[in-house]
């Protein structure tokens, strides 16, 4: 099942004439390796996930 | 001091709740969960009563003592009473360091196994004849001349291994007897610096005892299990840097973990031997060992003692503490120490109150301070990036510990202590948070399948060292960026952070909020989309002087270290921009709902999609794509 976090924020309108900045082309940043503690629910999706080779959308149903 | 057996309600016949428990095997004190039918873990108490069930057995005449019974044996019969036999689990006779604290019964070398360390005990047996000769078995010179009807005095051998085979044994049996079935697997603890040998020669004795091991579970495991099943507590995010402060008898263990959705892994762990609920004693026994000398005139030296009338008296006052503490940690009163004939005859009683007891104990708790501030730059951070802070192990049921830790933390740090779960055994409870974690990580891999390729390969990520736990994780976090005129912030406008940095990847998060769109009947909605530069900003200011303040000449000024999480723009990704479909109008101004989800893939690949969800049903999809590099 999705998990939709709840925001209470709520952003004010955009300035006059603002327009989108175009894609910068730019990657995120580098991942980093890191070692998961093979515990829990999460664990077990992610695990999951990944043995049936499933999306998120996929993994919801 | 516990509470009677059976508090915790047995679950009754419900085929969906497996029969299966969790253990936390310490060093000096073991606890026992189970499931409830509610899905939570809860600890039970064994027939004696206890939760927390010393590690501890002891043999006296033909009577073999387990449990906190057996510790009260270190007193008189201690050469016959092992305990700190976990921590040997799976080490040579060579490794054991010579002058390793020997309160209980010697660490030997092993008559017949080379380089095995192993405990001689005196016991009676009951039928001297047929004698089970075994070598390990030597019967005792006395043999020839007791007659034949009479129990004989006999050395008995036993391994690491055995010991704690017949301890983990009685924590079983503690539990059928509870649950009234066979429990069909276990979940036990593990502390994070064991290595393999350990964690071999700990499943093997716990087969021996005839346990499934369902799995060897770190403690930072347990402890994240337990913290993120159930509702996420009031103040965090089910994304958050969580700081686990493990204090037991003879170790302090932190970790620092980042949580992300329930998927946990360790940012940076640390542990010292040097601190602990025994050096938190050997401060209280000298107090006291003081009171006494005070009152009666007795010279006491203890920690060290040399004498052997003090050194029994030195273990006295450390059993006598044992209630001392608890009392300290339960109520905000104080709490006795009570020793019969602890020396010459004389019984001593001596009270504390919290504060005086804070302030004979401040060393250890300064310690552990500086220890976390270590751990928290050892990986990059300040303490102001952590949000919660949970507590595991007995001595850190001391309030006056969460009140020293505190102090550098923000102000909104969460504890179990401000969510008021650690007393009367309520979640937060740091001396049954690791077994409930076993229990419940226990209930989810009795639950897996085993049917097919998939199925096994599932249940296999599960041990130590699996492809499965090794995971990529991002670095920055991303977020949202909505341009507002003439901001006030150096942002430029409203950021709403989406995916954490240290968030473990392929990854999902999904927000949803109102977005304000004017009055205009343009309706547009836009953001950018950022990788953030997040620090921790800290500035000296000067102290406001109170109002009627007087002589500023003479007092000096007074500085305060103000800290401040910030965060910057860094890089742009890229924006998303559309007209609203699904506004509503109320009081002149468009409003719609937008849900935002972004993922990162395996790859880093980010996708971001935005979705408009009005009374009338969800609107269009808008998506944009930032590629790996
Ligand atoms: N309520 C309490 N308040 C204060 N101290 C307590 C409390 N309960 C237990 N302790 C102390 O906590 C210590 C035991 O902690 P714990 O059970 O976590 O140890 P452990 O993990 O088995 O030991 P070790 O650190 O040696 O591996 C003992 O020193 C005990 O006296
Ligand atoms: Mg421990």
């Amino acid at each position: 099942m999705a998990n939709i976090v709840e925001l209470s924020v709520v952003p004010p309108p955009l300035p006059q004439g603002w327009t989108p900045p175009a894609a910068s082309g730019k990657s995120i940043s580098p991942l980093v390796e890191r070692k998961l503690l093979p515990a829990g629910q999460a664990y077990l999706a992610h695990v999951r996930r990944a043995v049936h080779k499933l999306t998120f959308e996929e993994h919801d149903k | 001091m516990s509470q009677p057996n059976g508090s915790a309600e047995a679950p009754i016949e419900v085929s969906a709740i497996p029969t299966v428990v969790g253990i936390n095997f310490g060093n000096s004190y073991a606890s026992i969960a189970v499931l409830t039918k509610e899905g939570t873990a809860e600890c039970i108490a064994n027939e004696d009563g206890e939760r927390q069930i010393a590690c501890a057995i002891a043999f006296q005449g033909e009577e073999l003592y387990i449990g906190n019974q057996a510790k009260h044996q270190l007193v008189k019969n201690s050469q016959n009473t092992i305990t700190g036999f976990r921590n040997l689990l799976g080490k040579k006779f060579s490794e054991i360091p010579a002058n390793a604290l020997s309160v209980s019964a010697p660490v030997i070398q092993h008559p017949e196994i080379a380089d095995e360390p192993a405990y001689k005990v005196k016991v009676l047996q009951a039928s001297p004849s047929p004698l089970p000769t075994t070598a390990s078995n030597t019967p005792a010179a006395s043999k020839t001349a007791t007659p034949r009807s009479e129990p004989v005095q006999v050395d008995r051998v036993l391994t690491v291994s055995e010991v704690t085979t017949i301890f983990l044994k009685s924590l079983i049996k503690s539990a059928e007897d509870f649950l009234g079935k066979k429990v069909q697997g276990a979940v036990i603890t593990v502390p994070g610096w064991f290595e393999q040998a350990q964690k071999d020669a700990l499943e093997k004795a716990a087969n021996d005892a005839d346990i499934t091991v369902l799995q060897l579970l770190e403690e930072a495991g347990a402890a994240a299990v337990t913290t993120t099943s159930g509702p996420v507590p009031e103040g965090l995010s089910a994304d958050r840097t969580q700081l686990v402060v493990d204090l037991g008898a003879s170790a302090l263990s932190l970790y620092l973990l980042s949580i992300r959705q329930g998927l946990a892994f360790s940012l940076a762990t640390l542990s010292d031997h040097s601190i602990g609920g025994d050096a938190i004693d050997d401060k209280l026994i000298k107090h006291f060992a003081k009171e006494f000398t005070k009152k009666t005139k007795v010279p006491l030296t203890v920690c060290p003692a040399s004498d052997p009338q003090d050194k029994r008296a030195e273990a006295k006052l450390r059993l006598a503490l044992e209630h001392t503490k608890r009392t300290i940690s339960a109520s905000p009163g104080a709490a006795t120490c009570s020793v019969e004939s602890l020396k010459d005859g004389f019984d001593f009683t001596g009270t504390i109150t919290r504060l005086r007891f804070d302030m004979e104990v401040r060393p250890i708790y300064d310690s552990v301070y500086k220890k976390v501030g270590e751990l928290v730059s050892a990986a990059g951070l300040d303490l102001y990036d952590v949000d919660e802070i949970v507590y595991v192990g007995g001595s850190a049921s001391l309030p006056g510990l969460d009140e020293a830790l505190s102090q550098g933390f923000p102000e909104n740090i969460v504890t179990p202590f401000t969510q008021g779960t650690v007393v009367g055994g309520g979640v937060g409870d740091p001396t049954t948070i690791l077994a409930r974690g076993c229990a419940l990580q226990a209930k989810i891999l009795a639950q897996l399948g085993e049917g097919t390729e998939e199925e096994r390969e599932v249940k296999a990520s599960f041990t130590h060292g699996h492809q499965y736990t090794q995971s990529k994780a991002t670095s920055k976090t991303i977020g949202l960026l909505f341009p507002e005129e003439g901001a006030e912030n150096a942002l430029g406008g409203q950021w709403i952070p989406v995916l954490l940095r240290e968030t473990p990847v392929p990854a999902r998060r999904i927000v949803a909020f109102n977005v304000d769109l004017g009055e205009g009947e343009e309706k547009k909605v836009g953001f950018e989309v950022w990788e953030a530069k997040e620090g921790v900003k800290i500035e000296k200011v000067k102290l406001p002087k109170l109002e009627g303040e007087e002589e500023e000449e003479e007092e000096e000024e007074e500085e305060e270290e103000v800290k401040e999480k910030t965060v910057e723009k860094e890089t742009l990704l890229t924006s998303l921009s559309f007209a609203a479909q699904h506004a509503t109008k109320k009081g002149g101004r468009w409003t719609t709902r937008l849900e935002v989800t972004a993922i990162v893939g395996e790859d880093g690949a980010l996708e971001v999609s935005a979705v408009e969800v009005g009374a009338s049903g969800r609107g269009e999809k808008n998506v944009v794509t930032v590629p790996a590099a």
